[in-house]
Protein backbone atom coordinates (compact mmCIF):
# COMPACT_ATOMS: atom_id res chain seq x y z
CA UNK A 1 0.00 0.00 0.00
CA UNK A 2 1.31 3.44 -0.87
CA UNK A 3 0.39 6.90 0.45
CA UNK A 4 -2.15 7.63 -2.28
CA UNK A 5 -4.01 4.41 -1.63
CA UNK A 6 -3.92 4.95 2.11
CA UNK A 7 -5.20 8.52 1.95
CA UNK A 8 -8.03 7.55 -0.34
CA UNK A 9 -9.44 5.22 2.28
CA UNK A 10 -8.54 7.46 5.23
CA UNK A 11 -12.17 8.38 6.12
CA UNK A 12 -12.92 4.68 6.52
CA UNK A 13 -9.79 4.17 8.61
CA UNK A 14 -11.24 6.69 11.05
CA UNK A 15 -14.62 5.07 11.19
CA UNK A 16 -13.88 1.38 11.00
CA UNK A 17 -10.37 1.09 12.35
CA UNK A 18 -7.34 -0.10 10.39
CA UNK A 19 -6.45 -3.37 8.74
CA UNK A 20 -3.09 -5.04 9.16
CA UNK A 21 -1.99 -3.69 5.79
CA UNK A 22 -2.96 -0.14 6.71
CA UNK A 23 -1.27 -0.46 10.08
CA UNK A 24 1.90 -1.64 8.40
CA UNK A 25 1.83 1.36 6.07
CA UNK A 26 1.33 3.76 8.97
CA UNK A 27 4.26 2.20 10.80
CA UNK A 28 6.57 2.71 7.85
CA UNK A 29 5.28 6.13 6.68
CA UNK A 30 5.80 9.14 8.96
CA UNK A 31 3.88 11.35 6.54
CA UNK A 32 0.66 9.32 6.68
CA UNK A 33 1.00 8.67 10.39
CA UNK A 34 1.51 12.41 10.93
CA UNK A 35 -1.58 13.16 8.88
CA UNK A 36 -3.65 10.65 10.83
CA UNK A 37 -2.41 12.06 14.13
CA UNK A 38 -3.30 15.61 13.05
CA UNK A 39 -6.81 14.70 11.95
CA UNK A 40 -7.33 12.79 15.15
CA UNK A 41 -6.11 15.78 17.15
CA UNK A 42 -8.49 18.12 15.32
CA UNK A 43 -11.41 15.79 16.00
CA UNK A 44 -10.52 15.61 19.70
CA UNK A 45 -9.95 19.32 20.13
CA UNK A 46 -13.22 20.15 18.38
CA UNK A 47 -15.11 18.98 21.46
CA UNK A 48 -13.59 21.89 23.33
CA UNK A 49 -15.60 24.24 21.13
CA UNK A 50 -18.85 22.83 22.41
CA UNK A 51 -19.54 25.46 25.06
CA UNK A 52 -17.18 28.25 24.24
CA UNK A 53 -19.59 31.12 23.86
CA UNK A 54 -22.41 32.71 25.81
CA UNK A 55 -25.38 34.62 24.39
CA UNK A 56 -26.06 38.17 25.50
CA UNK A 57 -28.58 38.64 28.35
CA UNK A 58 -30.98 40.16 25.87
CA UNK A 59 -31.70 36.73 24.40
CA UNK A 60 -33.36 35.57 27.60
CA UNK A 61 -35.25 38.85 27.93
CA UNK A 62 -36.72 38.35 24.46
CA UNK A 63 -37.62 34.76 25.20
CA UNK A 64 -39.37 35.69 28.43
CA UNK A 65 -41.30 38.52 26.85
CA UNK A 66 -42.48 36.26 24.04
CA UNK A 67 -43.44 33.46 26.43
CA UNK A 68 -45.42 35.88 28.56
CA UNK A 69 -47.11 37.29 25.49
CA UNK A 70 -48.10 33.80 24.38
CA UNK A 71 -49.25 32.84 27.86
CA UNK A 72 -46.70 30.03 28.19
CA UNK A 73 -45.34 31.76 31.29
CA UNK A 74 -48.14 32.60 33.66
CA UNK A 75 -48.01 35.69 35.78
CA UNK A 76 -47.32 34.48 39.28
CA UNK A 77 -47.33 36.59 42.40
CA UNK A 78 -43.76 37.59 43.10
CA UNK A 79 -42.57 36.35 39.74
CA UNK A 80 -39.50 37.84 38.12
CA UNK A 81 -39.72 41.05 36.20
CA UNK A 82 -37.47 41.32 33.22
CA UNK A 83 -36.68 44.34 31.18
CA UNK A 84 -37.74 44.09 27.55
CA UNK A 85 -35.09 43.51 24.95
CA UNK A 86 -34.13 46.12 22.44
CA UNK A 87 -33.02 44.19 19.38
CA UNK A 88 -30.65 46.03 17.16
CA UNK A 89 -30.65 49.76 16.76
CA UNK A 90 -32.32 51.56 13.93
CA UNK A 91 -33.18 55.10 13.14
CA UNK A 92 -36.29 55.22 15.27
CA UNK A 93 -35.09 53.03 18.09
CA UNK A 94 -33.91 55.97 20.15
CA UNK A 95 -37.56 56.80 20.65
CA UNK A 96 -38.02 53.75 22.84
CA UNK A 97 -36.01 54.95 25.84
CA UNK A 98 -37.45 58.41 25.44
CA UNK A 99 -40.95 56.97 25.43
CA UNK A 100 -40.13 54.84 28.44
CA UNK A 101 -38.83 57.87 30.31
CA UNK A 102 -41.94 59.82 29.33
CA UNK A 103 -44.06 57.05 30.80
CA UNK A 104 -41.98 57.16 33.93
CA UNK A 105 -42.48 60.90 34.14
CA UNK A 106 -46.21 60.41 33.66
CA UNK A 107 -46.27 57.78 36.36
CA UNK A 108 -44.39 60.09 38.69
CA UNK A 109 -46.96 62.77 38.03
CA UNK A 110 -49.72 60.38 38.92
CA UNK A 111 -47.76 59.26 41.94
CA UNK A 112 -47.18 62.78 43.21
CA UNK A 113 -50.82 63.70 42.79
CA UNK A 114 -51.55 61.35 45.64
CA UNK A 115 -52.95 58.35 43.75
CA UNK A 116 -50.51 56.35 45.76
CA UNK A 117 -49.83 56.62 49.42
CA UNK A 118 -48.85 60.26 49.92
CA UNK A 119 -46.26 59.61 52.59
CA UNK A 120 -44.03 57.81 50.11
CA UNK A 121 -43.92 60.00 47.06
CA UNK A 122 -40.26 60.43 46.21
CA UNK A 123 -38.95 61.91 43.00
CA UNK A 124 -38.38 58.87 40.86
CA UNK A 125 -36.78 58.83 37.50
CA UNK A 126 -34.58 56.41 35.67
CA UNK A 127 -31.38 58.27 35.00
CA UNK A 128 -30.55 58.25 31.31
CA UNK A 129 -27.21 59.20 29.79
CA UNK A 130 -27.06 62.93 29.23
CA UNK A 131 -24.95 62.44 26.18
CA UNK A 132 -24.43 59.20 24.35
CA UNK A 133 -20.97 60.07 23.24
CA UNK A 134 -19.89 60.83 26.77
CA UNK A 135 -21.32 58.29 29.16
CA UNK A 136 -19.01 59.02 32.10
CA UNK A 137 -21.49 61.03 34.19
CA UNK A 138 -23.85 58.13 34.62
CA UNK A 139 -21.02 55.83 35.60
CA UNK A 140 -19.72 58.05 38.32
CA UNK A 141 -23.22 58.84 39.52
CA UNK A 142 -24.51 56.45 42.14
CA UNK A 143 -27.89 55.17 41.11
CA UNK A 144 -28.55 53.74 44.55
CA UNK A 145 -30.50 56.67 45.89
CA UNK A 146 -33.15 56.71 43.21
CA UNK A 147 -33.17 52.92 43.12
CA UNK A 148 -33.80 52.87 46.86
CA UNK A 149 -36.67 55.29 46.42
CA UNK A 150 -38.15 53.11 43.73
CA UNK A 151 -37.77 50.00 45.85
CA UNK A 152 -39.38 51.76 48.77
CA UNK A 153 -42.30 52.69 46.56
CA UNK A 154 -42.62 49.12 45.30
CA UNK A 155 -42.38 47.71 48.81
CA UNK A 156 -45.06 50.06 50.07
CA UNK A 157 -47.53 48.63 47.57
CA UNK A 158 -46.30 45.08 47.13
CA UNK A 159 -43.65 43.97 49.63
CA UNK A 160 -43.22 40.59 47.93
CA UNK A 161 -42.04 42.25 44.73
CA UNK A 162 -39.26 44.26 46.30
CA UNK A 163 -36.62 41.54 46.10
CA UNK A 164 -37.36 40.90 42.44
CA UNK A 165 -37.02 44.55 41.55
CA UNK A 166 -33.87 44.88 43.61
CA UNK A 167 -32.37 42.01 41.66
CA UNK A 168 -33.47 43.46 38.34
CA UNK A 169 -32.03 46.85 39.16
CA UNK A 170 -28.78 45.28 40.24
CA UNK A 171 -28.55 43.40 36.95
CA UNK A 172 -29.42 46.34 34.79
CA UNK A 173 -26.97 48.60 36.65
CA UNK A 174 -24.23 46.03 36.10
CA UNK A 175 -25.18 45.94 32.43
CA UNK A 176 -24.90 49.74 32.27
CA UNK A 177 -21.48 49.67 33.93
CA UNK A 178 -20.20 47.06 31.46
CA UNK A 179 -21.64 48.93 28.51
CA UNK A 180 -20.10 52.20 29.62
CA UNK A 181 -16.70 50.64 30.14
CA UNK A 182 -16.80 49.28 26.60
CA UNK A 183 -17.90 52.64 25.23
CA UNK A 184 -15.17 54.45 27.10
CA UNK A 185 -12.54 52.01 25.89
CA UNK A 186 -13.34 52.97 22.32
CA UNK A 187 -15.31 56.23 22.05
CA UNK A 188 -15.56 55.79 18.27
CA UNK A 189 -17.29 52.44 18.56
CA UNK A 190 -20.87 53.19 17.53
CA UNK A 191 -22.09 49.76 18.51
CA UNK A 192 -20.78 50.25 22.03
CA UNK A 193 -22.61 53.57 22.24
CA UNK A 194 -25.79 51.88 21.14
CA UNK A 195 -25.36 49.23 23.78
CA UNK A 196 -25.11 51.98 26.38
CA UNK A 197 -28.43 53.34 25.17
CA UNK A 198 -29.89 49.83 25.22
CA UNK A 199 -28.77 49.45 28.80
CA UNK A 200 -30.41 52.71 29.84
CA UNK A 201 -33.53 51.72 27.98
CA UNK A 202 -33.70 48.56 30.03
CA UNK A 203 -33.25 50.55 33.21
CA UNK A 204 -36.04 52.90 32.20
CA UNK A 205 -38.23 49.92 31.45
CA UNK A 206 -37.65 48.47 34.91
CA UNK A 207 -38.70 51.79 36.39
CA UNK A 208 -41.69 51.93 34.11
CA UNK A 209 -42.86 48.46 35.11
CA UNK A 210 -42.21 49.09 38.79
CA UNK A 211 -44.26 52.24 38.80
CA UNK A 212 -46.91 50.70 36.62
CA UNK A 213 -47.33 47.83 39.06
CA UNK A 214 -47.31 50.24 41.97
CA UNK A 215 -50.21 52.19 40.59
CA UNK A 216 -53.68 51.32 41.84
CA UNK B 1 -20.48 30.45 40.38
CA UNK B 2 -22.65 30.55 37.28
CA UNK B 3 -26.23 31.73 37.35
CA UNK B 4 -27.37 28.22 36.55
CA UNK B 5 -25.50 26.67 39.42
CA UNK B 6 -26.73 29.34 41.75
CA UNK B 7 -30.29 28.72 40.76
CA UNK B 8 -29.81 25.01 40.90
CA UNK B 9 -28.02 25.09 44.23
CA UNK B 10 -30.51 27.37 45.90
CA UNK B 11 -33.75 26.22 44.43
CA UNK B 12 -34.47 23.69 41.71
CA UNK B 13 -33.01 20.64 40.06
CA UNK B 14 -33.44 20.30 36.34
CA UNK B 15 -36.16 17.68 36.77
CA UNK B 16 -38.05 19.93 39.17
CA UNK B 17 -37.61 22.85 36.82
CA UNK B 18 -39.08 20.87 33.92
CA UNK B 19 -42.15 20.01 35.99
CA UNK B 20 -42.57 23.58 37.15
CA UNK B 21 -42.03 24.93 33.66
CA UNK B 22 -44.92 22.75 32.52
CA UNK B 23 -47.03 24.77 34.96
CA UNK B 24 -45.79 28.04 33.45
CA UNK B 25 -43.32 29.02 36.16
CA UNK B 26 -41.02 31.76 34.86
CA UNK B 27 -38.20 30.94 37.25
CA UNK B 28 -38.15 27.35 36.05
CA UNK B 29 -37.93 28.46 32.45
CA UNK B 30 -35.04 30.74 33.34
CA UNK B 31 -33.21 27.94 35.10
CA UNK B 32 -33.56 25.63 32.12
CA UNK B 33 -32.35 28.40 29.86
CA UNK B 34 -29.37 29.11 32.11
CA UNK B 35 -28.38 25.46 32.21
CA UNK B 36 -28.34 25.01 28.45
CA UNK B 37 -27.83 28.42 26.88
CA UNK B 38 -24.08 28.08 26.32
CA UNK B 39 -24.32 24.75 24.57
CA UNK B 40 -27.19 25.83 22.34
CA UNK B 41 -25.70 29.21 21.54
CA UNK B 42 -22.30 27.72 20.81
CA UNK B 43 -23.90 25.23 18.45
CA UNK B 44 -25.75 28.02 16.63
CA UNK B 45 -22.63 30.17 16.51
CA UNK B 46 -20.45 27.36 15.14
CA UNK B 47 -23.03 26.49 12.52
CA UNK B 48 -23.65 30.04 11.32
CA UNK B 49 -20.39 31.84 12.19
CA UNK B 50 -22.52 34.91 12.87
CA UNK B 51 -23.29 36.20 16.38
CA UNK B 52 -26.54 38.02 15.56
CA UNK B 53 -27.89 35.05 13.66
CA UNK B 54 -26.76 32.70 16.41
CA UNK B 55 -28.65 34.73 19.02
CA UNK B 56 -31.80 34.73 16.94
CA UNK B 57 -31.54 30.97 16.43
CA UNK B 58 -30.87 30.40 20.13
CA UNK B 59 -33.97 32.38 20.92
CA UNK B 60 -36.02 30.43 18.40
CA UNK B 61 -34.74 27.07 19.64
CA UNK B 62 -35.62 27.83 23.25
CA UNK B 63 -39.01 29.24 22.28
CA UNK B 64 -39.85 26.07 20.38
CA UNK B 65 -38.68 23.99 23.31
CA UNK B 66 -40.64 25.92 25.90
CA UNK B 67 -43.80 25.90 23.81
CA UNK B 68 -43.59 22.11 23.64
CA UNK B 69 -42.31 21.45 27.12
CA UNK B 70 -45.66 20.06 28.25
CA UNK B 71 -45.13 17.18 25.80
CA UNK B 72 -41.75 16.23 27.26
CA UNK B 73 -42.17 12.86 28.94
CA UNK B 74 -38.60 12.19 29.92
CA UNK B 75 -37.98 9.20 27.65
CA UNK B 76 -34.81 10.89 26.45
CA UNK B 77 -32.51 13.26 28.28
CA UNK B 78 -33.81 16.80 28.30
CA UNK B 79 -30.51 18.05 26.91
CA UNK B 80 -30.70 15.58 24.01
CA UNK B 81 -34.20 16.76 23.23
CA UNK B 82 -33.19 20.39 23.38
CA UNK B 83 -30.05 20.02 21.31
CA UNK B 84 -31.80 18.05 18.63
CA UNK B 85 -34.38 20.81 18.48
CA UNK B 86 -31.66 23.44 18.24
CA UNK B 87 -29.99 21.55 15.40
CA UNK B 88 -33.30 21.34 13.57
CA UNK B 89 -33.89 25.06 14.01
CA UNK B 90 -30.45 25.87 12.64
CA UNK B 91 -30.73 23.48 9.72
CA UNK B 92 -34.17 24.85 8.86
CA UNK B 93 -32.79 28.36 8.91
CA UNK B 94 -29.87 27.39 6.71
CA UNK B 95 -32.25 25.76 4.26
CA UNK B 96 -34.30 28.95 4.17
CA UNK B 97 -31.18 30.82 3.26
CA UNK B 98 -30.69 28.36 0.42
CA UNK B 99 -27.28 27.29 1.56
CA UNK B 100 -26.29 24.01 -0.05
CA UNK B 101 -27.27 21.41 2.52
CA UNK B 102 -27.56 18.69 -0.12
CA UNK B 103 -26.45 17.28 -2.40
CA UNK B 104 -23.10 17.18 -0.75
CA UNK B 105 -21.55 14.93 -3.35
CA UNK B 106 -21.99 17.64 -5.88
CA UNK B 107 -20.48 20.30 -3.68
CA UNK B 108 -18.31 22.20 -6.03
CA UNK B 109 -14.84 22.90 -4.85
CA UNK B 110 -12.47 25.19 -6.57
CA UNK B 111 -8.86 24.13 -6.63
CA UNK B 112 -8.23 26.82 -4.04
CA UNK B 113 -10.95 25.57 -1.70
CA UNK B 114 -10.12 21.90 -1.86
CA UNK B 115 -7.65 20.60 0.69
CA UNK B 116 -4.25 20.39 -0.90
CA UNK B 117 -2.97 16.96 -1.78
CA UNK B 118 0.76 17.07 -2.10
CA UNK B 119 1.55 13.47 -1.67
CA UNK B 120 5.24 13.74 -2.47
CA UNK B 121 5.95 16.92 -0.58
CA UNK B 122 7.17 17.25 3.00
CA UNK B 123 4.17 17.66 5.29
CA UNK B 124 4.75 19.31 8.66
CA UNK B 125 2.39 18.11 11.36
CA UNK B 126 0.56 20.09 14.02
CA UNK B 127 2.95 18.83 16.67
CA UNK B 128 0.27 17.54 18.97
CA UNK B 129 -1.29 20.85 19.97
CA UNK B 130 -3.89 23.26 18.64
CA UNK B 131 -4.68 26.69 19.96
CA UNK B 132 -8.42 26.71 20.65
CA UNK B 133 -8.97 30.20 19.34
CA UNK B 134 -7.21 29.36 16.10
CA UNK B 135 -9.28 26.23 15.77
CA UNK B 136 -12.45 28.24 16.33
CA UNK B 137 -11.44 30.73 13.65
CA UNK B 138 -10.53 27.96 11.25
CA UNK B 139 -13.93 26.31 11.79
CA UNK B 140 -15.68 29.63 11.23
CA UNK B 141 -13.80 30.02 7.96
CA UNK B 142 -14.85 26.62 6.60
CA UNK B 143 -17.28 26.57 3.69
CA UNK B 144 -20.82 26.23 5.13
CA UNK B 145 -21.33 22.66 3.92
CA UNK B 146 -18.12 21.42 5.50
CA UNK B 147 -18.69 23.44 8.64
CA UNK B 148 -22.16 22.00 9.17
CA UNK B 149 -21.03 18.40 9.06
CA UNK B 150 -17.88 19.05 11.08
CA UNK B 151 -19.81 20.82 13.85
CA UNK B 152 -22.48 18.15 14.02
CA UNK B 153 -19.99 15.28 14.12
CA UNK B 154 -16.81 16.45 15.80
CA UNK B 155 -18.17 19.23 18.02
CA UNK B 156 -21.66 17.99 18.87
CA UNK B 157 -20.92 14.29 18.71
CA UNK B 158 -23.65 13.11 16.36
CA UNK B 159 -23.07 9.88 14.41
CA UNK B 160 -23.00 9.85 10.64
CA UNK B 161 -26.34 8.07 10.41
CA UNK B 162 -27.94 10.75 12.61
CA UNK B 163 -26.37 13.53 10.57
CA UNK B 164 -27.50 11.93 7.34
CA UNK B 165 -31.08 11.86 8.63
CA UNK B 166 -30.99 15.41 9.96
CA UNK B 167 -29.28 17.00 7.00
CA UNK B 168 -30.86 14.80 4.36
CA UNK B 169 -27.78 13.27 2.78
CA UNK B 170 -26.23 9.82 2.56
CA UNK B 171 -23.96 8.44 5.27
CA UNK B 172 -21.17 8.31 2.73
CA UNK B 173 -21.65 11.99 1.97
CA UNK B 174 -21.44 12.82 5.63
CA UNK B 175 -18.18 10.89 6.03
CA UNK B 176 -16.69 12.40 2.93
CA UNK B 177 -17.59 15.98 3.92
CA UNK B 178 -16.23 15.44 7.40
CA UNK B 179 -12.93 14.20 6.06
CA UNK B 180 -12.63 17.14 3.70
CA UNK B 181 -13.47 19.53 6.51
CA UNK B 182 -10.77 18.07 8.76
CA UNK B 183 -8.24 18.20 5.93
CA UNK B 184 -9.08 21.81 5.27
CA UNK B 185 -8.84 22.66 8.94
CA UNK B 186 -5.43 21.01 9.09
CA UNK B 187 -4.21 23.11 6.19
CA UNK B 188 -5.54 26.28 7.69
CA UNK B 189 -4.10 25.54 11.14
CA UNK B 190 -0.71 24.78 9.66
CA UNK B 191 -0.82 28.01 7.68
CA UNK B 192 -1.74 30.11 10.69
CA UNK B 193 0.98 28.39 12.73
CA UNK B 194 3.54 29.15 10.04
CA UNK B 195 2.42 32.78 9.87
CA UNK B 196 2.71 33.08 13.64
CA UNK B 197 6.20 31.59 13.52
CA UNK B 198 7.40 34.13 10.94
CA UNK B 199 6.20 37.16 12.92
CA UNK B 200 9.13 39.05 14.43
CA UNK B 201 7.42 39.48 17.82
Amino acid sequence: MNCTEFQEILPEVFEAGRTAEQAAHLKSCPRCSGLLADLDLIAREARQLQELAEPSPRVWNSIEIELRREGVIHELPGGPVMAPRARGWNLGAWLAPVAALALVAFAIGVYQRGWLSPQSAPQLTATAPAQISNPQPAKSQPANNEDQQLLAAVASRSPAMRAQYASNLQNVNAYIRDAEESAQADPNDEEAQQIVMDAYEQRAAVYEMALDRSLP
Amino acid sequence: MTDAKKLQGDKLSEADAIERAKQGDAEAFQLLYSLHKRRVYSLCLRMTANTAEAEDLTQEAFLQLFRKIATFRGESAFSTWLHRMAVNVVLMQLRKKSLPVVPLDETLESEEEAPKKELGAPDPVLAGSIDRLRLQRAVDALPPGYRRIFVLHDVEGYEHNEIAAMVGCSIGNSKSQLHKARMKLRESLKTSRAEKATKPW
